[in-house]
């Protein structure tokens, strides 16, 4: 990307996802080079036959979880016993039953942003950035298996496309990103 | 993929279940053990004489057990409807299971019967409010203002009608649900009328079992502890039927998959009911503390009866109950990973399901073992009764007296004497923690009790599997079911 800003992409759009399931494992049989897959919604073992990994995300998860832990039951200690502290309802200075509710929607406020915030990063979305896509009805009722052609030679991205329409491939496309 | 394994279910050999004789004999074993130790409890409970009276040891179990396993049955029910309405389909290959449990539902009837009809007899004293007198303000000795209040409701009336009534309607619905399901088996494919019928079934029982199974919750087991009430309790019960069931349901498929039955459950089912494990787990324990914090905030004595006597005197209960039930499922089944391996899963719904046995454990028998006896204190107050004797066992024999009035002051204080023996009552103090052996902590007996219950219902559950194919070939959702994926 550094080198060069445009990808040029060719993508095959499928009717069926069971269509493309068997167009990915035909791929990976050819040794073919997918750059993308893209649906309109999950589809179950899509995620092991591309060879993707499982997500991280839900351990950045924890971790923000157990700071919001720590920062809700550390701050509300340190404010109730050493900065003001504040008899409420006969209750000691360090009630833990009390710091309870506090901890529990801190713990699950700092989970819920912090792994937003970083899928965000991750995949580089966010506000003011636009994102190339392929084809509109990929949101909506196709499939699509994206090839990466920069610097291919011509036989070979005329393979690639032989290749889609081989695999029942509805269309067809070549596109500049 | 779902066109070439269409006829999975069809071809799967293991589709019915045999119960063998070696189960039986299994299970014959536990239920005599169960009923020696039952014997035991009633005519030679070792740990209290005074108490044992009443037989507490032995109905305190009783109870605890019936309802304890009862309502496994309950759940099993209701869940089975949840899944019905909400058009689930991923459990529907081992849906047999929980119409199997559901089938313990009529056996505990029994059970249920018994503890009704005591209530009019008076031959066990679990609950205060149906002792003799206490609703009658002629009556000095025994008169509570606050139970003859609530008498309207409970009463052994009332206990009838939302124990045994209640429970014969539900078993009335577990029947045609049944018997719908397994019709269904014999049907011509693609049948629908038999799921659409449960439907309608599951939608009119879903409300009527949620608000019933509130009274009988609160009858059965809240009743115990016979001037305290909690809002959540209902909930904070039905929450560990909840866990326990589908603990129950992971041991029990992890069993039968290693004789062979149900290669069609995979890891994906067993992942979800994982998380269920876990998720009903944490919803057990946020119920708990709803009902803890909110008591313990507000401060009401009527209200923290409940704890305090839970809390300074049966520590190892009441904490024990977080550590097992929140703490153990939440560490370990945290993970994504821990949820797929059959060895940890397998761990953890042991413990867990021993856990709300010891939950059930902590519910019923400190409230037997003290309220009674502080409310007879209570009403002897004033009455000079206390001069002739020291304040440590005032509410011992005056509880005594209470049931044993045509034997005489004499023989009671012979009882209590005999009691202080060998034993380390503790009510010099009532912040000294409680170590008495069935009812601080479950004994042998306890233990032997539970087996005994536990025999029975895997013989209710193992020929109720028997008794119908063990996959639901035409269920409309098997093959959804078949290709689970997480």
């Amino acid at each position: 990307m550094a080198t060069d800003s445009h990808t040029n992409v060719l993508f095959g759009l499928y009717n069926d996802e069971e269509d493309l399931m068997r167009a990915i494992e035909s791929a990976n049989e050819s040794g073919l080079d997918i750059m993308d897959v893209y649906t309109p919604f999950p589809v179950h073992g899509l995620d092991p036959i591309m060879g993707l990994k499982e997500s991280r995300l839900h351990i950045a998860g924890f971790i923000y979880g157990a700071l919001g832990t720590c920062t809700a039951f550390g701050v509300m200690t340190w404010v109730f016993t050493r900065n003001w502290p504040i008899i409420f309802g006969g209750k000691p200075y360090f009630s833990v039953p009390a710091f309870m509710p506090i901890t529990f929607e801190l713990t699950v406020l700092f989970a819920c942003v912090g792994m937003v915030i970083t899928f965000y990063t991750i995949c580089g979305m966010g506000p003011g950035v636009t994102n190339p896509i392929l084809d509109e009805r990929i949101t909506d009722d196709k499939f699509c298996l994206a090839f990466k052609t920069n610097g291919l030679p011509n036989g070979e991205i005329d393979n690639l496309k032989s290749f889609l329409s081989s695999t029942q491939a509805a269309e067809v496309h070549t596109k500049m990103i | 993929m779902a066109s070439s394994s269409h006829t999975v279910a069809k071809t799967t050999d293991q589709i019915n279940f045999t119960f063998t004789g070696g189960q039986k004999l299994l299970f014959g074993v536990l239920m005599l053990i169960g009923v020696i130790c039952s014997a035991l409890a009633f005519f030679n409970d070792p740990a209290d004489e005074a108490i044992n009276l009443h037989h507490s040891r032995f109905w305190t179990n009783f109870l605890h057990n019936s309802a304890f396993f009862g309502g496994l049955g309950f759940i099993s029910l209701f869940l089975l409807c949840c899944k019905i309405l909400a058009y689930s389909g991923w459990h529907t290959t081992f849906k047999r299971i929980w119409e199997a449990m559901m089938m313990f539902l009529p056996v505990s009837i029994v059970f249920f019967a018994i503890l009704a009809i005591g209530n009019f007899a008076g031959f066990h004293h679990i609950y205060h409010w149906a002792a003799e007198g206490v609703t009658d303000p002629n009556n000095k000795e025994a008169y509570d203002s606050i139970l003859a209040g609530k008498a309207p409701f409970l009463n052994p009336l009332m206990y009838l009608i939302f124990t045994v009534v209640i429970v014969l309607v539900w078993s009335a619905f577990a029947f045609i649900l049944r018997a719908r399901s397994k019709a269904e088996d014999k049907a011509k494919d693609g049948e629908l009328s038999f799921f659409k019928k449960n439907k309608v079934l599951a939608a009119i029982f879903l409300p009527i079992g949620g608000f019933s199974s509130a009274a009988f919750i609160w009858l059965l087991l809240m009743s115990i502890d016979s001037h305290w009430y909690s809002t959540m309790y209902a909930w904070y019960v039905t929450a560990s039927w909840l866990v326990s069931a589908v603990a129950f349901t992971i041991l029990l498929l992890v069993y039968l998959k290693s004789k062979g039955y149900f290669p069609q459950v995979t890891k994906e089912h067993m992942h979800d009911l994982g998380k269920y494990l876990f998720g009903f787990s944490v919803f057990w324990t946020y119920l708990w503390f709803s009902q803890f914090m909110l008591i313990w905030y507000a401060n009401v004595g009527e209200e923290t009866v409940y704890f305090d006597l839970r809390i300074e005197e049966y520590p190892f209960l009441f904490y024990g109950n977080l550590v097992i039930n929140f703490a153990l499922p939440f560490i370990v089944l945290l993970a994504n990973s821990t949820k797929r391996m059959t060895g940890t899963l397998v761990l953890v719904a042991s413990l867990v399901f021993f856990g709300h046995w010891m939950d059930f454990f902590q519910m019923v028998k400190p409230g037997v073992y003290y309220e009674n006896y502080k409310h007879l204190k209570h009403s002897h107050g004033h009455d000079g009764h206390h001069d002739e004797h020291h304040d440590t066992d005032t509410h011992l024999s005056d509880a005594h007296n209470h049931d044993a009035q045509a034997e005489g002051d004499d023989h009671s204080h012979a009882a209590v004497g005999g009691d202080h023996k060998g034993d380390n009552h503790d009510g010099h103090s009532k912040k000294a923690k409680s170590s008495r052996v069935g009812y601080a902590f479950p004994g042998f007996i306890e233990i032997g009790m539970m087996l005994g219950w536990l025999g029975l219902f895997l013989f209710v559950v193992f020929s109720g599997l028997a008794r119908a194919q063990l996959v639901p070939t035409n269920d409309p959702y098997i093959n959804e079911s078949m290709h689970h994926h997480v």
